[in-house]
């Protein structure tokens, strides 16, 4: 019977660590969206949000801070939390799937094709037509690069780790340098329009961003926690998949589909920032376990958490003066990993 | 079809190949219900490639059925209901906790959006009791020893409630105290009316749990039968290039492998022993190796120096225990005594029953006398004995035998 209640008391602490990062994200949103060079009251905040949304009746709110709150920074918050959750999901599963734990969306060789599908799309001078040009562009590109590593890796029914992650880095860097040899011949504004895009950061994403991301990032974390049971099994090997009825070839091809459209679709709102699905999967893990049905959702919560904090900091630290996200989340994260790999080892846990 | 209704498996023209070199070159197997069928073979034969095959993780040419129905028909989780396959490398690096690791064998059972219910709780534990597993339910799997993880492992194989077990080498890596342990439970679960299929290293846990075995070489089927039909001096000689004295162990009541590299033979001398009371035993076995043409006696049944000619296929001589040894024995004893070039006394207890033997060995053409232990306190028959050992004595080389390969 002690068994029982400490299986159920295992079962509850997961359940608690859920509902902490839940409320660790709605008080970072709204904090997100509060402070910056304006700071507006976190009452005032959720009572603008909420009036926006048509749940709250008008009441009397400043105008111009209205317009700060819900048409600047609240956007630019939510797109941060797609791409947080994205990123650390697809890291979740690219590190369970490949049982390797420097495995991240990158090697699958989506940034490389997203950022190909960009500069195509600006060199072809696409991009002015509609908003949602370069997104399609770059989706196709991380896709078709994400297929061809994949077709590349396959043989006989397996994907060989190493083949992959060899075949990630050739073909990565056989697209970069495609982008590179187009970039030389575009004009200024255009090379302009492409760093823009590709230096990764979230200023000045509005709702078009949060509209394009919101659908198929929800559809596709969701997705993918679906499949945390069949990447719980694929962590004990491809022979033990399938003697429980796991073709661990169609369920990493699966998975590898999902994720890529994952991190195509962060990549393509917000550019590369990398060391978010490498670290915040790492950190969950370290506190949740190894299971997948607690550690993905863990992951995207706190992957949405530590993306919105690090823009928040970005945008406040060194005001007026706004600094790269990505600067911010490899100075926060790389120390606390270190922390946190340093106590483990002394734990005699292993990763 | 109503004939076969008691078929597990049947294996018909199983090919496989990997870059072009045949590992398996047409298998046929049929494996009934309640079968504990044991593969053997040397390293390299197939026996984890064909448990593979059979579980779909390596896709083969020809045909598999299962209860009748062709296994391409089947989806994943459909073979996984009937078919659960418990590995070789049972290293988990995850620490995942026991119980999750045991739920994960109720993975064919379960639709994609369905959590795990009451149910497949119960089966889990049901299945950590029957492995004696349950105290390690909330440890991580990690965080136990090979031995347990082993058992835990086993109990996820349990809980896929499948009716055909497939065993990669369930005893690899394991201390004694564990490696029979999966087998005593296959056993018994094969009592039950499961069918189990191991590939096994070890022949005597092969004979000792198996109902059949297939011996396997290259990737083809050589023998199957009864572990006495399989095993035969000439099979293992076929399958593993090795001479090879198969018995029953005397000890034991088990079948037992004695695995010689006997000099050829060639015109050695003949030797004939004289032993009794287990002193024999150790020179019948070196004096074999050596290529020597042996004879021994006289020994009395149920001595263990008798089994051990007979295991050596020595020329004995025997006789009823208890008595003194009649006439007819004695005669045999010193014709053969007389025609071998050398006889050995070994280091023996000396009774009335046995004084016959004594006297035998005055015919000897060259005398050896091992001597281990005084015979004075060897003499059980008032002197008699040591008046007769002493002139033996007199005329013979006599060493311990620890120096027996000094002489011979």
């Amino acid at each position: 019977m002690l068994n029982k209640t400490n299986a159920v008391r295992d079962r509850s602490k997961n359940m608690r660590v859920l509902f902490i990062l839940s409320a660790a994200l709605i008080l970072i949103i709204v904090a997100a969206t509060a402070i910056g060079a304006v700071y507006v009251p976190f009452g005032d905040t959720v009572r603008i949000i909420l009036k926006n949304y048509g749940i709250l009746k008008a009441p009397s709110v400043d105008d111009s801070q209205e317009s700060i709150i819900f048409f600047v920074r609240f956007p630019r918050v939510l797109v941060a939390v797609l791409v947080g959750a994205a990123l650390a999901a697809s890291g979740c599963v690219m590190q369970g799937m490949f049982r390797n734990p420097m495995a991240d969306p990158g090697i699958i060789g989506v940034s490389g094709g997203a950022s190909l599908g960009a500069v195509t799309a600006i060199a072809l001078g696409l991009t002015s037509g509609s908003v949602y040009v370069m997104p399609v562009f770059a989706t196709a590109g991380a896709l078709a690069a994400a297929w061809l590593i994949f077709l590349l890796a396959s043989k006989g029914g397996k994907i060989p780790v190493l083949t992959l992650i060899l075949s990630g880095i050739a073909v990565s860097t056989f697209l970069g340098a495609v982008t590179s040899l187009i970039l030389t011949r575009v004009n200024e504004y255009q090379l302009r329009e492409y760093l823009f895009w590709s230096v990764g950061s979230l200023s000045a994403r509005r709702w078009e961003h949060v509209n394009l991301a919101a659908v198929p990032v929800a559809l596709c974390v969701i997705i993918l926690i679906s499949f945390s049971r069949d990447l719980n099994i694929l962590l004990l090997g491809e022979e033990e998949a399938q003697s429980v009825g796991l073709n661990p070839f169609a369920a990493r091809k699966r998975l590898l589909f999902f994720t890529s459209v994952t991190t195509a679709m962060a990549v393509c709102v917000s550019g590369n920032i990398s060391f978010v699905g490498l670290i915040v999967p790492h950190i969950m893990r370290l506190i949740v376990g190894p299971d997948n049905r607690i550690l993905m959702p863990a992951s995207a919560l706190a992957g949405a958490v530590f993306l919105v904090g690090c823009d928040l900091a970005a945008r406040v630290v060194f005001m007026p003066v706004e600094i790269g996200v990505g600067i911010v989340t490899s100075l926060v994260g790389a120390p606390y990993f270190l922390y946190l790999l340093n106590k483990a080892r002394k734990e005699g846990a292993a990763l | 079809m109503t004939q076969n209704s008691d078929i597990a498996l049947a294996v018909q023209g199983l090919r496989y190949e990997i870059n072009g070199v045949p590992i398996l070159k047409g298998i046929d197997l049929t494996v009934h219900k309640g079968e504990f069928v044991g593969l053997i073979g040397p390293n390299g034969a197939g026996k984890t490639t064909l448990l593979k095959c059979i579980n779909g993780i390596c896709r083969a040419q020809g045909r598999i059925e299962v209860k009748g129905e062709d296994i391409q028909s089947l989806s994943d989780k459909q073979v996984a209901r009937e078919i659960a396959l418990m590995h070789q490398n049972t290293e988990i690096s995850y620490p995942f906790l026991s119980i999750d690791i045991v739920l994960m064998g109720r993975y064919p059972h379960l639709k994609r959006m369905q959590g795990e219910g009451k149910e497949d709780l119960r089966i889990a534990r049901e299945s950590m009791a029957y492995t004696d597993t349950t105290v390690f339910e909330n440890k991580a799997i990690t965080q136990i020893s090979g031995g347990e993880r082993q058992r835990v492992l086993f109990a996820k194989v349990l809980a896929q409630q499948a009716d055909i077990l497939l065993l990669d080498e369930p005893t690899a890596s394991l201390d004694i105290t564990h490696q029979e342990q999966i087998f005593k439970y296959s056993r018994e679960l094969q009592r039950t009316g499961k069918t189990v299929i191991a590939a096994v290293h070890d022949l005597k846990i092969a004979s000792r749990y198996c109902s059949r075995l297939v011996l396997m070489k290259e990737g083809a089927v050589i023998s199957d039968g009864s572990p006495w039909e399989v095993f035969t001096p000439e099979n293992i000689h076929r399958a593993y290039g090795v001479k090879a004295l198969v018995f029953q162990n005397a000890l034991t009541g088990l079948m037992d492998f004695y695995i010689s590299d006997r000099e050829q033979s060639g015109n050695k001398e003949k030797v004939h022993i004289i032993g009794g009371g287990g002193s024999a035993s150790g020179v019948i076995r070196y004096l074999f190796e050596k290529g020597y043409r042996l004879s021994a006696g006289v020994f009395s049944h149920g001595d263990s120096d008798l089994m051990c000619a007979q295991v050596f296929g020595a020329d004995y001589i025997a006789a009823e225990p208890f008595c003194d040894i009649s006439d007819s024995a004695v005669e045999a004893n010193i014709q053969k005594i007389r025609e071998a070039d050398i006889t050995i006394l070994c280091s023996m207890p000396f009774g009335s029953q046995n004084l016959r033997n004594l006297e035998a060995a005055e015919y000897a053409q060259k005398l050896v006398i091992i001597e281990d232990d005084p015979p004075e306190t060897r003499d059980f028959t008032g002197g008699k004995a040591l008046e007769l050992y002493g002139a033996l004595r007199e005329r013979a080389v006599v060493i311990t035998s620890a120096r027996l390969h000094e002489f011979i």
